[in-house]
């Protein structure tokens, strides 16, 4: 009844306007940064006093804006994949075992995300320092590892305990080897954690600025350092433009996506 | 149950002993890069300026940064409880709703949580100013006559903070909520519980899980938020986070800035194991 | 469109310069349209004169540099820093001395020279008031801190550093040129009358947006900032009175690879005419005495050193020795 969506009754009106609100809420920002991206005021003054071209013309006058949402992109990728694997087998082990300090061990993987970032950041600075990993992809990329995993400890973990290990089981009877069992049964089953996992890894990595500004060298800046460097310096509607551009490429690719999903129904 | 029985038990056990194996690569990144370059910052705290325990006499004997100590946790803990009274409902239509609609709202909350985080925070910094968009709106509207004070202060935070965190609370709810067996609810109707009970007594516990890891998530991270609340909370919401920017980068105090740090994450982690003790009792097995 | 073609010249270049070979050197700054003129007038005028490649790195963060110097992996050769930073840093160890044998340091404003550091461009605090929006500007300081005559929000530098302590003690009073030592009991009792419609602002970027929106209808803004508001289009209103001068450094942090390059870089950007062009693009003041002749009447009539009759210079090195103390005072004012 409560899960039944015809038979909500008195609730369904409620929950759908909640709802309504909330996506207002969330796509306002998002509308006015689009609506920002086309004004002329350099001081985000709205309603603008007219509308302009001019800062995507900035924007693709600066390569630089490519090239850093293209690094962006790369390290962000390859830090999903990683916090995933590293992740759903943390969390098999957190899950499925009974060894001593389990609940310690969890608590501590806890922690980079309830430290400070700035003071992760000095630490493994100097250290990278040492071990000759400043300024590289690699170091880049551990450095953001250790912020992602726990989103991906947290949500797999969280989707592990909905699920029914006995199926695991099974499959492992019927003569399938355990690793089979996990990767053909267990991952679909919590394919909702992973996912949830995935873009929480993702966007650490994609949004961070205090690490990535340590992390950074010449040839290795992200687009949240070029972006705040330049809000802080110019506070240029540039931003608003790079974000529209981010935000109309998403759009198409779901677009894509949903076109795809029905071409293939059909 | 019935097939535990039949597997062998001391294979069962082997089996389950060797899982720990499955947690050494997190353990090896995390006690490589984040234990032992941590600690050694950590140790700053007590070595700097001079050895002893000045720093933490400094920071606990002053109720300014005691009240800083306080507001973060005030401010993680509003934000946490406002996104999931929010989040919760959000999460549960999408759960049941066609997939159509659902997928529509899923789009609008990727998109929200895409575009660049501090873009959206200076949106609403603009958005929220006195001479902002939403009170000239709410001006021309009639709602109010004189602009509402909306942003350098705890309720431009907590929007600002409850915005970023609103994701975190419904993409695994969703999940734990689609899990749930719509007959069980059923059969609850069918044994005469109304409504009410039904959702006090048979929804809300089985999607508690999924609250606890949302909520888990949303508060650790806001205890750690730098960049939101200091852009749209005013200073005297100042957060711990921020006063440890300043030590570490503006004063480059690394030794206050430890000390805060530590005690930061010492205090969360009495907290997480109370909270393991009384309000996750299937946790802690 | 003449700044979008050199914005497009410098992008391009940066994405071309790739890898920083041995014997390249790296300046770092605090990113944005500033480096990007820094870029140009400083280091891409240097490179082909001096046969040695500049990379561009930034932005700037002192918990980096300490680290670098710490674990002696300098990978910053001259960084662009504030100027009562550069005095203590220069004082902690973290810096080389410069080499005044290379860089002539005969024609820079010594207002901005220490055995450490040389001036990389001043700029002053002034009262800015957006006219548009208020029907009476504050023309001093004692306005600005008045909030019967001058009701509403006001806006100051958010971070510990000269400018805001000066401006409470002259608001209270305090004559110029006794200023020094700061009676910080005095100025912040000054500042607690104004603290609940104090709008703080953490960048300069910022500072502007707030005039333009009129979110804070005046405060204390640096000059240049003013300036360039004024060109947008915006009616700003910059009152002299008491303007109190600071300015940034460049630096060369201890342990650098590169010394010697670092030494004739700073040289040639402090030279006069790589002075005047920076200047001329971006609004801040020249610390070479010899830029202003050099540079389009008009716009050196914005610049700070003709505003020198109530002028106030901050103590940097008075600050230097003081900025832990000031500061940790300062963070748990804000804070209260």
């Amino acid at each position: 009844m409560l899960l039944d969506f015809d038979k909500l009754g008195g609730l369904k009106p409620f929950l759908i306007g909640l709802t309504a609100l909330v996506c207002l809420f969330l796509i306002l920002p998002i509308v006015f940064i689009a609506a920002l991206s086309f004004g002329s005021s350099q001081w985000l003054i709205f309603p603008p006093p007219s509308w302009t071209f001019k800062w995507y013309q900035m924007l693709f006058a600066d390569p630089r804006w490519l090239w850093s949402a293209l690094t962006s992109l790369k390290i962000a990728a390859i830090v999903t994949v990683l916090s995933v694997i590293l992740g759903f087998l943390a969390a098999l082990g957190l899950n499925r075992g009974s060894f001593v300090g389990r609940e310690a061990l969890r608590a501590l993987f806890l922690t980079p995300m309830i430290l400070p970032v700035v003071v992760l950041a000095v630490a493994l600075y100097a250290l990278f320092l040492q071990l000759g990993l400043a300024g590289t992809t690699v170091g880049f990329i551990i450095a953001h590892l250790l912020i992602a995993l726990p989103f991906s400890i947290i949500s797999i973990g969280n989707a592990l305990e909905g699920f029914d290990k006995s199926i695991e089981d099974a499959a492992i009877l019927c003569g399938a080897s355990p690793w089979e069992a996990r990767i053909r049964v267990t991952v679909p089953a919590v394919s909702h954690g992973i996912f949830a996992a995935a873009i929480f890894s993702f966007l650490a990595s994609w949004d961070e600025v205090v690490l990535a500004i340590f992390m950074a060298s010449p040839t290795l800046q992200t687009l949240p350092v070029k972006i705040w460097a330049t809000l802080r310096q110019d506070l240029t509607p540039v931003i608003a433009a790079a974000s529209t551009i981010l935000i109309a490429f998403t759009i198409l690719l779901m677009v894509l996506a949903a076109l795809f999903r029905k071409g293939r129904k059909a | 149950m019935v097939l535990s029985a039949t597997t062998d038990g001391g294979e069962r056990k082997i089996r389950r002993n060797g899982s720990f194996g499955y947690v050494v690569p997190a353990l090896l990144l995390i006690a490589f890069f984040f234990i032992i370059p941590v600690l050694m910052l950590l140790m700053r705290s007590v070595l700097e300026p001079t050895p002893g325990l000045q720093n933490y006499r400094e920071l606990l004997g002053s109720t300014t940064y005691l009240r800083v100590f306080l507001n973060t946790f005030t401010v993680a803990g509003l934000v946490t409880v406002v996104a999931v009274v929010i989040g919760f409902p959000v999460a549960w239509l999408l759960a049941i709703m066609p997939d159509k609609w659902s997928r529509l709202v899923m789009a609008i909350i990727v998109l929200s949580m895409w575009t660049n985080l501090l873009a959206r925070t200076y949106a609403w910094m603009v958005l929220l100013q006195r001479t902002g968009v939403v009170n000239k709106m709410l001006i021309n509207l009639g709602i109010i006559d004189k602009p509402l004070a909306l942003v350098n202060n705890l309720v431009g935070v907590t929007i600002g903070m409850t915005y970023i965190m609103l994701p975190f609370v419904i993409l695994p709810l969703i999940g734990i909520l689609k899990s749930i067996d719509p007959a069980i609810l059923r059969a609850a109707a069918l044994c005469g519980a109304n409504k009410r009970q039904c959702f006090t007594r048979v929804l809300l516990p089985l999607s508690l899980p999924g609250i606890a890891s949302g909520a888990l998530m949303v508060f650790v991270m806001s205890l750690g938020y730098y960049v939101t609340p200091a852009l749209l909370g005013g200073t005297s919401n100042m957060m711990l986070a921020e006063l440890v920017a300043q030590f570490v980068q503006s004063l480059v105090n690394w030794g206050m800035g430890g000390a805060a740090a530590l005690v930061l994450l010492l205090v969360t982690m009495v907290l997480y194991a109370i909270q393991l003790k009384f309000l996750n009792p299937n946790r802690a097995r | 469109m003449k700044k979008q073609t050199i914005i497009a010249v410098l992008a391009a270049t940066v994405a071309f310069a790739g890898q920083a070979s041995a014997a390249d050197m790296v300046f770092t700054s605090w990113g944005g349209t500033t480096q990007d003129a820094q870029k140009q007038h400083w280091a891409d005028t240097f490179s082909t004169e001096g046969g040695v490649n500049v990379t561009q790195d930034g932005p700037t963060d002192y918990g980096k540099l300490k680290a670098m110097v710490e674990s002696k992996n300098v990978a910053w050769d001259v960084v662009d820093v504030e100027g009562d930073y550069a005095v203590q840093a220069g004082n902690a160890g973290l810096l080389e001395k410069l080499d005044f044998s290379v860089i002539d340091k005969t024609k820079l404003d010594p207002r901005f020279v220490t055995d450490y550091s040389v001036g990389s461009f001043y700029y002053s605090f002034v009262i800015g008031c957006n006219k548009d929006a208020v029907d009476a500007c504050p023309k001093s300081w004692a306005d600005l801190f008045d909030l019967a005559k001058f009701p509403g929000k006001r806006t100051f530098y958010k971070w510990s550093a000269p400018g805001v302590i000066e401006a409470a003690l002259l608001a209270d009073g305090v004559a110029a040129d006794k200023l020094y030592p700061l009676d910080l009991d005095r100025a912040f009792k000054k500042l607690d009358t104004i603290k609940s419609e104090i709008v703080w602002w953490d960048s300069g970027a910022q500072s502007q947006q707030l005039l333009a929106s009129a979110e804070a209808p005046f405060g204390s803004f640096w000059n240049g900032r003013l300036t360039a508001l004024a060109q947008t289009g915006v009616t700003v209103e910059t009152s002299w009175t008491n303007n109190i001068t600071a300015a940034d450094a460049l630096v060369v942090p201890k342990g650098t690879k590169n010394k010697e390059a670092a030494m004739k870089f700073i040289a040639n950007a402090t030279s006069d005419k790589a002075q005047a062009e920076f200047a001329t693009m971006t609004g801040y003041a020249p610390i070479n005495t010899g830029s202003p002749k050099l540079m389009d009447e008009d716009l050196r009539k914005t610049l700070p050193d003709q505003k020198a009759e109530t002028q106030v210079n901050a103590d940097m090195s008075y600050w230097a020795a003081h900025r832990d103390e000031i500061g940790t005072r300062w963070y748990a004012w804000q804070a209260k």
